[in-house]
């Protein structure tokens, strides 16, 4: 059931009382002396120069501040800025050696898990680039090692560890959805395929776990638009299929690497040239920027296509065509993990202004984003902190509903997740699309010949 | 009283400098250790371009739109930070105890100048206590030290300014302005008053990783 | 291994016009070629959910609602995984597998192609199966399935229930080892990388032992020591030694039974290639932040790329260690250590001949494709190219390739090529 609030009604925050099975459990087991070990071994053997200097050069100004979509969100409440969040978790673990109580831990998961989406816009608002997110990270770092972790995320890596997929898809669960989507899609072209472990293929295309789970419909749009393309392309039907990875955001860096390295495995020994992923955020800020590194892979080490950026060369090459641009107005909102993550906003409204005839700017925008209020893992943590997020994401539903846009166009699934939650709880009548949902729906469905 | 005097505006500032960059060095050196050895990543991803182009985004005046959220404080910060140098360094009676004492010598500003600049600087730090006492989020952040590190600017700032003006007890100003002066000095390596000299650093990483990683802007 | 002295070296060109397929059916699906070089084949579509495969343009009799994972084995033998009424197995050359399932994919075999096995779902119930027999155990869940060279099989499965959202119950260990289709009775929270000895009887992998102990196992029994991490293990010494790259104090080792096996340690470990059960083993290393080399008995090779290595393997005599890697962008070989310089958009792993001193690949340059030898380019330009063969002798290279819809098989003279 869904509650639906005006502006003026704000919910008493009640964010101290939830209860989150993993995290409470987890306290239960630990011991003082398993604490401060853990979080003395963190905050000493696996921090360098980056948090020292960090921890040494913040000058506690509080610019910050302004970043923050959930302080901004809570009437600019103090222990939410992001220096705040430092002050209450890292700087109270230093300060007391680590020896610090269950109850400061369990603010400290809240604090961490669910009240930082690790989007780094506070590291462009700081006057020294310190970069908080990364701090943060630590912060969820020590939650893992203590066994803290929330549970539903937790459930989502245990996942990644078994299946190196997201959300328990087995194997065959896999390749039966695609060959499903295969015989689904052939509605459009007669002779479409999703063809399986193509060795040699130009583009192996890969997604998260959700879209094979809930949503398969989106394989299906993208086979079309790869056919009606004329691109040579491929999906694995092993492990590796998946580009998310949540243990990039539980601070398990292990399983992370571990999932990176599977991912583009499975592309080398299909010998593509690129990896095109969908619209997702997390993903390929794992891909790109976090689990390759952990194994040592400084940059993507096959070259690593966000679909904004795939989507963008599709239209303006004339490899897809618009029949006709999409009538609603329309809105755009900036994922961070593509935009202040990879520099891809212009390239999102070059293609927005392409496809459709009426576009509305949400302010503020590209770098300057707020978070959808559902990254970094913050969704993940599932129902229980559904109701503190919903308050936490005020500010990012004033800013949509500013615009008066009918459609809302995100394109990255868990900034979808998360803007579908605010427009359901806040009552916005707004329609939230993926930029391939609007693609598929003004596209020429012909095969694009070269000639042409 | 008077080889005090001496002492501490001869010597003593040698020493205070000498402290001064053996602390530094220190501190440096200790960072590109600890770089070295664990974090030696760091080097793949710093990039000239993208470094110069973030320090000098952010020494622009108010085109970091951070620095539009709060204009006041950035702007009062942004004079106070470099009279905080140009005061001290072009001051006549500064320069002329060097002059003096090494026969170095440079441009001075006209007293009245220095003195209204003065003014500036000691409003500024009225104004960062009023902030830090009075801004909520600032305020949360605040601890004693950082009214200690506040205070230990203004000493040498107001001790000068009231031993221009011979106010009052005019030698004892004196002595606490050399003294706090030479304090601050000898903090800096050693407390977040480095800050100065870190920051250019942690800018240049994170407009790396920005620039030539992520592709965006980083202001 | 596969006798290859019967095949004909001699015909300088034969051609199978693959371009009329095209009309014949409605659509034609990846192509496949025999070892021989002397039959290609394509999973071919005939009618609204009715598939078959076209071999040298004769169709199987068998057609199929859905069928997928067309191969030809070392043996010669052409394999698809297909559905018919609803159920699905092998079929091979055109005759199925007696046994029916759910489902099956993760297709193996063993170099010589005698057996085949694969993943297979039966009611929702998992296992393997392998030449037509399946396991008699089946399970909730199954992953990362190996074949030996001598048949047998083994598989990560799900041994105890897991609820959702039920982390309590991940962390006491739900998983096994089973071989055979027999489940070991130790259980761990996590296992991958299952590795067979040479005479395919005992199974090491890379297990997790709690939420941060990682460690090594050897027929289920655990390292008591533990990591931060592991990668995959493999068997050396006859069989009675296990090595794995593990992770301490944040950097990689080589261990050997629990003990540190090379000196120096690395930022980060790949694959392992041995020779000689043991007498020389390398390693794909990275030595510093982003740069990766082989390492081989813990000595490096001055080479280094920025991108990645993603194939090292001896020769069958053991002089040439081949490193397929990838540089500034670029694919590349080097063999023992010297590179070849090729710069291709994409490349195979070179098949190497008896005597080491052939290495034939192709690659992908500009969407041309052309044939590799020795680090040489040979002029001709195909559309596409399969997996070549060294003749017996060493003399000859089979050429396979595709060039304007006509399917191309070659003999080249080495001479010729070099």
């Amino acid at each position: 059931m869904q509650e639906t609030l005006t502006t003026n009604e704000k919910p008493e925050s009640n964010k101290k009382d939830v209860i989150d099975e993993g995290v409470e459990k987890g306290l239960a087991r630990l011991t003082p002396e398993k604490i401060s070990t853990v979080i003395n071994q963190v905050l000493t053997k696996e921090t360098g120069a980056r948090f020292k200097v960090y921890v040494e050069t913040c000058m506690r100004c509080g610019l910050c501040a302004d970043a923050c979509s959930i302080f901004l969100s809570n009437d600019r409440d103090p222990k939410l800025s992001p220096a705040g969040k430092v002050k209450q978790t890292i700087l109270e673990m230093i300060n007391k050696k680590g020896k610090v109580s269950k109850q400061l831990l369990k603010d400290v998961v809240r604090i961490a898990h669910t009240e930082c989406n690790v989007c780094k816009k506070c590291s462009m608002y700081c006057p020294f680039g310190i970069d908080i997110a990364y701090m943060m990270t630590l912060v969820r770092r020590i939650c893992h090692k203590l066994e803290i972790t929330p549970l539903y995320i937790q459930d989502t890596v245990n996942s990644h560890s078994a299946t190196m997929n997201q959300m328990w898809v087995k194997e065959d669960e896999w390749i039966d959805t695609l060959q499903w989507q295969e015989e689904d899609a052939r509605e459009e072209f007669e002779n479409l395929r999703i063809p399986l472990d193509k060795d040699g293929a130009d583009i192996m295309y890969s997604v998260i776990a959700p879209e094979p789970k809930f949503q398969a419909g989106l394989i299906y749009q993208t086979a079309v638009i790869m056919h009606a393309a004329g691109l040579d392309w491929t999906m694995p039907s092993t492990p590796g299929w998946d580009n998310s990875n949540m243990a990039m955001f539980t601070g398990d860096f292990e399983i992370s690497g571990r999932i990176a390295r599977a991912h583009y495995e499975t592309a080398t020994k299909l010998h593509v040239k690129k990896i095109v992923m969908g619209e997702c955020g997390h993903a390929f800020r794992s891909v790109y920027d976090v689990g390759n590194r952990w194994v040592g892979w400084a940059m993507p080490p096959v070259d690593l296509v966000h679909a904004i950026d795939f989507y963008h060369d599709l239209l303006t090459s004339g490899r897809i065509k618009v029949k006709e641009q999409y009538k609603k107005t329309v809105t755009l909102h900036d994922p961070c993990n593509v935009s202040r993550g990879r520099g891809l906003h212009n390239k999102a409204r070059e293609i927005v202004n392409i496809l459709c005839e009426s576009f509305i700017e949400m302010t503020p925008n590209r770098e300057h984003n707020y978070c959808c209020g559902a990254g970094g893992g913050v969704i993940n943590c599932g129902p229980p902190w559904k109701g503190s997020r919903m308050i936490n994401n005020r500010e990012k539903k004033e800013q949509l509903e500013r615009t008066g846009a009918q459609v809302l166009i995100a394109p990255c699934h868990n900034c979808h997740s998360g803007l579908e939650d605010i427009v359901h709880h806040y009552g916005l009548k707004m329609e939230i699309k993926f930029l391939g949902d609007i693609i598929f729906e003004v596209m020429e469905k012909t095969i694009y010949q070269k000639d042409s | 009283m008077h080889s005090f005097i001496n002492f501490i505006m001869g010597p003593m500032v040698w020493i205070s400098f000498l402290i001064f960059f053996i602390g530094v060095i220190f501190r440096f050196f200790q960072v590109i250790k600890l770089v070295n050895e664990r974090e030696n990543f760091i080097y793949t991803y710093m990039s000239f371009k993208y470094s110069f182009r973030s320090i000098f985004a952010w020494l622009i005046p108010f085109l970091p739109v951070s620095t539009r959220k709060s204009p006041v404080f950035y702007g009062i910060s942004y004079v106070f930070h470099l009279l905080l140098f140009l005061i001290p360094i072009f001051l006549l009676s500064h320069v002329a105890l060097l002059e003096e004492s090494m026969q170095w010598s440079w441009f001075t500003m006209n007293d009245a100048v220095a003195d209204i600049l003065t003014l500036i600087v000691i409003f500024s730090l009225l104004f960062f206590i009023i902030r830090r006492i009075v801004v909520p989020e600032v305020n949360f952040l605040t601890k004693l030290s950082d009214f200690g590190f506040i205070l230990i600017v203004a000493l040498p700032f107001v001790t000068g300014f009231l031993a221009y003006h011979q106010f009052f007890a005019y030698q004892w100003m004196v002595i606490v302005h050399v003294l706090s002066g030479e304090l601050m000095i000898i903090l800096i390596p050693f407390t977040r008053f480095f800050h100065m000299f870190m920051a250019p650093f942690t800018r240049a990483y994170t407009g790396s990783e920005f620039g030539s990683v992520r592709h965006a802007k980083d202001w | 291994m596969i006798n290859k002295k019967p095949w004909d070296w001699d015909s300088e060109k034969k051609e199978i016009p693959v371009k009329e397929w095209q009309e014949r059916f409605n659509w034609v699906e990846e192509l496949s070629v025999s070892p021989d070089g002397e039959k290609i084949a394509s999973i071919v579509n005939l009618d609204e959910a009715q598939f078959s495969a076209c071999v040298n343009g004769e169709i199987w009799e068998e057609t199929f609602e859905k069928a997928w994972g067309l191969r030809f084995l070392s043996n010669g033998n052409l394999t698809a995984l297909v559905c018919k009424d609803e159920e699905w197995t092998v079929c091979v050359n055109g005759s199925f597998w007696e046994t029916r399932f759910d489902y099956i994919w993760d297709f193996q075999f063993s170099p010589d192609g005698s057996f085949m096995g694969a993943a297979v779902q039966k009611d929702g119930q998992y296992g393997m199966a392998v030449n037509d027999r399946m396991w008699d155990e089946l399970y909730d869940n199954i992953s990362g399935v190996v074949l030996s060279c001598q048949g047998t099989s083994a598989a990560i499965v799900q041994v105890e229930p897991l609820g959702q959202g039920d982390i309590e119950g991940f962390s006491r260990g739900i998983f096994s080892i089973a071989v055979d289709g027999i489940a070991q009775p130790e259980k761990f929270m996590n296992i991958w990388d299952l590795s067979f000895d040479s005479k395919g009887k005992q199974v090491a992998s890379s297990i997790r032992k709690n939420r941060i102990d990682y460690s090594i196992s050897k027929n289920s029994q655990a390292w008591e020591k533990n990591f931060q991490f592991a990668w995959k293990p493999e068997f050396i010494n006859k069989d009675t030694s296990v090595i794995a790259p593990v992770r301490q104090g944040g950097k990689w080792f080589l261990f050997k039974d629990e003990a540190p096996f090379w000196d120096k340690s690395y930022e980060q470990f790949g694959q392992l290639a041995i020779h000689g059960d043991g007498k020389k083993i390398a390693a794909i290393v990275s030595d510093r932040y982003g740069k990766w080399t082989v390492s081989e008995n813990d000595r490096t090779w001055a080479l280094h790329c920025d991108s990645m290595i993603s194939t090292l393997f001896y020769s069958d005599n053991g002089d040439s260690l081949v490193a397929v890697f990838k540089d500034q962008g670029f694919w590349d070989i080097a063999v023992n250590g010297k590179p070849w310089n090729l710069k291709a958009d994409k490349l195979w792993n070179p098949i190497v001949s008896s005597n080491s001193e052939i290495l034939a690949t192709r690659m992908e340059k500009e969407g041309i494709f052309y044939l590799v030898v020795n680090g040489k380019v040979y002029q001709e330009r195909f559309d596409m190219i399969f997996e070549p063969q060294i003749s017996p002798d060493n003399d000859k290279i089979l050429l396979k390739a595709m060039k304007n819809g006509i399917y191309l098989r070659q003999i080249l003279t080495l001479d010729k090529v070099l």
